[in-house]
């Protein structure tokens, strides 16, 4: 998806990852890093269409703050835009970067996800605010999402510091009004020598990380005071701090309530919060996640009229709020029962599907990671026996067979981005301690499970220019590894035969399965596929691929299973076809 | 205050929820009215199950609809109308293709699809509107439409001008698009529909 916002009306619909772009724009950012992850990822898609900025993708989150911040130490406003989990690879640069502080003002977005729509875990990030000591905004819709960013390029110069813009999915993917402003230039002077800023040897360090706490304590200062934190007085037997959307929930069952809205949420304002404290009967800390502000709040010695012990799990919502309030609501009617569920699936022709079957068929372990390729851990493939984080495969298919030998069965799957993400220092480390791992890198040619972004092995850069494609057999090679095939996994036999290899073989082995995505190849001229009734035995192994296209018609109290392909649905990959064992799947007739 | 409307649009992933719902915010917004909308995609393409929502009156606060607090379900699917129907206000009205797909994957234990989809529906939704959507939208002059049509029907439930509506359609849809896409909407605002109970 792109999305055009540098130019049109007044007040436009946008979403709080285009708000954010478009307030980074507005400020005169000239440079914006990002790798995809949802819900970020529309925020460099926005900005790679405005004119001015050089918005690109970065092989790893880890890698965006570190050209990030190269910018903004060459004077350049910068900003660099992650997944909650993104913050993990980049919080060795984030640290450290809270030492030597910026010279353009440096912005990190983070993008939490709170109820995992789709993530591999919901930790809070505003925990990374206070670890860093860098200050931390948290817009609580679409125009705050923008003011904020334009603040937070402020706030980053003024104090010298890396700014956290932590938002959570309800605000990136929300649409709401914003009003525009136009664009503000901010050329970057250029790099400057001040060795004591920008090395960060022990004897500079520990100037600066002096320099970082009495930064803490202006930034204290400047919480009691900033605009960012607000008293709504209302009704004063009630009273609430809260901040994110958390905020509209509150406004929304309790609009009358007294609130004290926190938009900078590291670091808090002790004095402002307990002046708020005290003109309340009832206090109440409404918070998604860990309890951050709660834990801090109660240290200051304030009371709160609630137990600690608030669940922590999952993403508010209106109705949650009402509760925890005790605001009585209306009865309503629960989920209508025993609905069929539709979870997400992968797409008829997928090659993730032909590669993971043919590991099925070879009754291999398969140490997973992070794509749509996860998908396999569903019935009916459940091909899938690990999943931790981006580039994870690798380093535990090698554990397993360092504690075990080659006992275990095992192969580790990822796929393209992944492994350029994170993938080849653990591929080295296969080479260099000698396991004889099997490897298999799934070659979508995209970043699939995110909205189809580029990635260096694409050739195309964020901003569709042509670039250098990275030559992944090339890498494996360069690593070490001297047994690195291509297959096509359409090419059920020739793939099997690959992987079974790579398992007997007593050295590393990368099989790069390559495929288009499917979605992306639509024009592909495709001959959906048939079931031939009559050779039809009714084994069922072609439902055993798990494809949508494909559907078990076996008519109540028929001995023989029945199957029929959707044409319109079929992609014509012919992975059905290859495992059929009495050759009853064929192409459909150009007559018919 | 003018009361806050609540719209959600469920469907399957594919099938233009968020193109549906970014129209009829765009129509809301057209309006000088407050506006916030909702979705969650990410994992929810693939064929999987989505849903938006959208609000708009003089002042919107919260981006989701507090439950039972629905004025109108559009369902682009007649299972994930069902899926979202305790959501509606027991006045609400479900707008409904007839429209059956069954989901991609079938986990072991799930049920069927249930063959009284629309039964229940009627059964737990109170007014339900259906609509032969894609037979409409081929009338129109493309099959595809089909969510257009439906917005025309929806547009006679909603306070908002005939004029937004276009205007929203022109703003959200592709240039060589818009014409179909009118027509579509048109035959879907004049059908005469009385909500069944
Ligand atoms: C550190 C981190 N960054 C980003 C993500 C979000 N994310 C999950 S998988 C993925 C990329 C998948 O691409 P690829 O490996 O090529 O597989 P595909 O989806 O194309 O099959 C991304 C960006 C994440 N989970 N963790």
């Amino acid at each position: 998806m792109t999305v055009t916002i540098a130019e049109g009306a007044e007040r436009v619909l946008l979403s709080g990852d285009e708000a954010i772009a478009r307030g980074a724009f507005e400020s005169g950012v000239t440079v914006a890093t990002a790798y995809p992850g949802t819900p970020s990822t529309e925020i460099l898609e926005a900005l790679a269409a405005c004119p001015g900025v050089r918005a690109q993708w970065a092989p790893n989150e880890k890698v965006a703050l570190e050209v990030a911040l190269g910018a903004s130490l060459a004077g350049a406003r910068a900003m660099a835009s992650m997944k909650h989990v993104g913050l993990n690879v980049a919080s060795d640069p984030l640290m450290t970067a809270s030492y030597t502080g910026v010279r353009g003002g440096l912005v990190v977005v983070s993008a939490d996800d709170p109820g995992m729509f789709s993530s591999q875990n919901e930790q809070d990030n505003r925990h990374y605010a206070r670890l860093a000591k860098i200050p931390m905004l948290e817009p609580s819709d679409g125009q705050e999402a923008k003011d904020y960013a334009v603040a937070a390029f402020d706030l980053s110069e003024r104090f010298d510091t890396p700014v956290l813009l932590r938002i959570t999915t309800r605000i990136a993917h929300s649409k709401s009004l914003v009003e525009l402003s136009e664009r503000a230039d901010h050329p970057p002077e250029g790099f400057v020598r001040d060795p004591a800023k920008t090395v960060m040897v022990p004897a500079h360090a520990r100037r600066r990380h002096e320099l970082v706490e009495t930064r803490a304590l202006a930034l204290r200062d400047y919480a009691e005071t900033c605009s960012f934190n607000r008293i709504e007085k209302g009704d004063r037997r009630v009273g609430v701090v809260v901040s994110g959307v958390a905020y509209q929930y509150v406004k929304e069952v309790r609009p009358r309530a007294s609130i004290l809205k926190l938009g900078l949420t590291h670091p808090l304002s002790p004095e402002l919060i307990r002046r708020f404290a005290r003109s309340v009967d009832r206090l109440y800390v409404v918070e998604e996640l860990d309890p951050y502000l709660e834990e801090q709040i109660r240290a200051m010695g304030v009371k709160l009229s609630h137990p600690p012990s608030t669940p922590r799990t999952g993403e508010l919502s209106p109705d949650a709020v009402a509760r925890f309030l005790g605001v009585r609501r209306r009865r309503v009617r629960g989920p209508v029962q025993g609905l069929p569920p539709r979870p997400p699936a992968l797409c008829p022709g997928c090659g993730h599907r032909a590669l993971l079957t043919a590991v099925k068929r070879l009754k291999a372990f398969v140490s997973g990671d992070i794509g749509c390729y996860t998908l396999g851990v569903q019935p009916p493939l459940q091909t899938m026996d690990t999943c931790v984080c981006m580039g994870a495969s690798i380093g535990v298919a090698h554990g397993v067979e360092k504690a075990t030998g080659r006992s275990n069965n095992m192969v580790a799957v990822i796929g393209d981005s992944t492994f350029i993400h994170s993938g080849i220092t653990p591929l080295i480390d296969v080479v260099y301690n000698q396991s004889p791992t099997t490897i298999i890198i799934l070659d979508n040619e995209t970043v699939a499970m995110t909205g189809h972004q580029e990635h260096p092995g694409t050739g195309r850069t964020a901003r569709g220019e042509e670039t250098h494609p990275l030559s992944l057999e090339e890498i494996c090679r360069a690593a070490g590894v001297r047994h690195v095939s291509v297959v096509d996994p359409y090419d059920l036999k020739t793939t099997q035969d690959a992987i079974r290899s790579g398992l007997e073989r007593d050295e590393p082995t990368v099989v790069i399965a390559r495929r288009r995505c499917v979605i992306l190849d639509r024009e592909r001229p495709r001959r959906p596929l048939r079931v031939d009734a009559e050779r039809c035995i009714g084994c069922g192994l072609c439902l055993g691929v798990g494809c949508p296209a494909i559907s078990d018609v076996t008519p109540a109290g028929a001995k023989k299973k029945r199957v029929e392909i959707a044409a319109e649905l079929c992609a014509g990959c012919s992975l059905c076809a290859q495992v059929c064992p009495a050759d009853a799947i064929t192409e459909v007739a150009d007559s018919e | 205050m003018s009361r806050v409307t609540n719209i959600a649009v469920a469907g399957v992933g594919g099938q233009g929820v968020i193109l549906a719902s970014d129209i009829i915010a765009q129509a809301a917004a057209g309006c000088a009215h407050d506006v916030k909308k909702n979705e969650v995609h990410g994992m929810a393409q693939r064929g999987g199950a989505v849903v938006s929502e959208i609000r708009f009156g003089s002042l919107v606060h919260s981006p989701m609809v507090p439950d039972g607090e629905v004025d109108v379900l559009l369902a682009l699917e007649l299972l994930e109308g069902l899926r979202h129907v305790h959501r509606l206000r027991a006045d609400g009205l479900v707008v409904a293709n007839e429209l059956r797909v069954a989901p991609a994957v079938r986990p072991p234990g799930a049920q069927a699809y249930p063959r009284d989809v629309l039964a229940r529906l009627r059964r737990t939704g109170g007014a339900v509107v259906t609509v032969p959507a894609a037979k409409l939208a081929r009338r129109a002059g493309n099959a595809r439409a089909a969510n257009t049509v439906l917005l025309g029907v929806l547009s006679r439930h909603l306070d908002l001008p005939l004029e937004a509506w276009q205007q929203a359609l022109r703003a959200c849809l592709r240039p060589d698009l818009v014409e179909v896409n009118l027509r579509a909407f048109e035959l879907g605002r004049r059908r005469r529909t009385a909500p069944k109970k």
